[in-house]
């Protein structure tokens, strides 16, 4: 049954490129942001995926592509110069309350990856710049 | 002796085929026909719907009064439907009340897969679809969230719902009042519409229902 099921195909959120419509390439992004950003918020919020030896493995493999679609279908980083001005507001106001209220990083997610989790000064971090951001859009 | 048979059988084998023959003609004639006859009632509804959308775009190029009037009319009648949710939205949320404020959420999606675009010009048309975009996502949100995140999408919804009123206005004859709260979203505050004066704050409910002040008068 473990072997059989090792064949079920997923999709790999995987790509060489920065997107040109990446946050990154869009607006000012300082580096301990990337960084920030890298370490806790694109494996699910971007379109490369940085997988473990045991996101390759059936059935934790179906389990992450579900996740990361989700992800990406609520906020993508990678796209995020292609969203309207009204969307990128919207997206940064419950990027800074679901990082607040530690919503994200999901906590299971952080417990598994002890890198993504953020510290208090680094919330911090991340809260202030996407303020300034959303603040800056008309 | 043994030709016989072999004759019979070989005829036994045409009327066979025969009779498959007969039988999927006939089921043929009587699942395609009524089919094709479906297809072209749908064809025949279609152009119906582009003859009233053609008469509807020429009668907004058409900058007689009357048309004008006519067009502006059937925006209205359309954005009270979204109106009219954000508001059921708005109610349930002053009584704090979760699964009322789920179902508004889904009147609220239900009233924008309702709204006619092919009457919007192509610079509304625009707008329309970037705030709908937007809208349609909170009130997804809506649907499924505690309710301290349904005010959080509220909010941001509420700008959508003012945004696209001062892009297609309201139905003749409707008052809203643009209302404020000072408190939500320390320390920016935030705004809501509602169909009365009276103040019901739907950010806090019972903990501050009496919260705001009325800020604009839209009619």
């Amino acid at each position: 049954m473990f072997v059989c099921i090792q064949f079920i195909p997923t999709n790999r959120n995987q790509s060489t490129e920065i997107f040109e419509t990446d946050v990154t390439k869009i607006f000012e992004v300082p580096q301990n942001i990337q960084t920030l950003l890298n370490e806790s918020c694109y494996d699910c919020h971007s379109n490369n995926t940085k997988y473990h030896w045991y996101d390759k493995i059936q059935p934790v493999s179906l389990f992450v592509e579900r996740h990361i679609n989700e992800g990406k279908k609520e906020l993508n980083f990678s796209e995020f110069g292609a969203y309207s001005n009204r969307k990128q507001k919207s997206k940064l106001k419950f990027l800074i309350s679901q990082v607040k209220d530690d919503k994200m990083p999901i906590s299971s997610y952080a417990l598994i990856y002890s890198n993504a989790k953020l510290s208090k000064s680094e919330k911090k971090e991340i809260m202030d710049w996407a303020t300034t951001l959303r603040d800056s859009l008309k | 002796m043994y030709i016989k048979p072999t004759h019979n059988l070989g005829q036994f084998f045409v009327n066979l085929s025969m009779r498959k023959i007969l039988l999927t003609t006939f089921l043929l004639l009587t699942f395609l026909f009524p089919q094709t006859q479906d297809e072209s009632n749908e064809i025949h509804m279609e152009e119906t719907n582009n003859h009233h959308n053609d008469g509807n775009g020429s009668m907004v190029n058409n900058s007689s009064e009357s048309a004008t009037k006519a067009a502006s009319i059937q925006n209205n009648s359309s954005t009270s439907e979204i109106i009219d949710a954000y508001l059921q939205l708005k109610n349930a949320l002053t009584e704090d009340n979760k699964e009322k404020a789920a179902e508004a959420g889904n009147a609220i999606l239900a009233a924008f897969s309702n709204f006619n675009i092919s009457q919007l010009t192509e610079d509304e048309h625009k707008e329309y679809m970037e705030i709908v975009e937007n809208a349609k996502e909170q009130a997804e949100h809506i649907v499924k969230s505690p309710i301290d995140h349904q005010r959080e999408h509220f909010e941001v919804l509420s700008n959508d719902v003012k945004d696209l009123i001062a892009l297609l206005g309201i139905e003749t004859g409707t008052t809203l009042y643009e209302t404020f709260c000072p408190m939500y979203n320390n320390p920016k505050g935030a705004m809501w519409l509602s169909e009365t004066d009276e103040i019901k704050n739907p950010f806090y409910g019972s903990k501050m229902l009496k919260c705001g002040k009325v800020q604009k008068q839209m009619n």
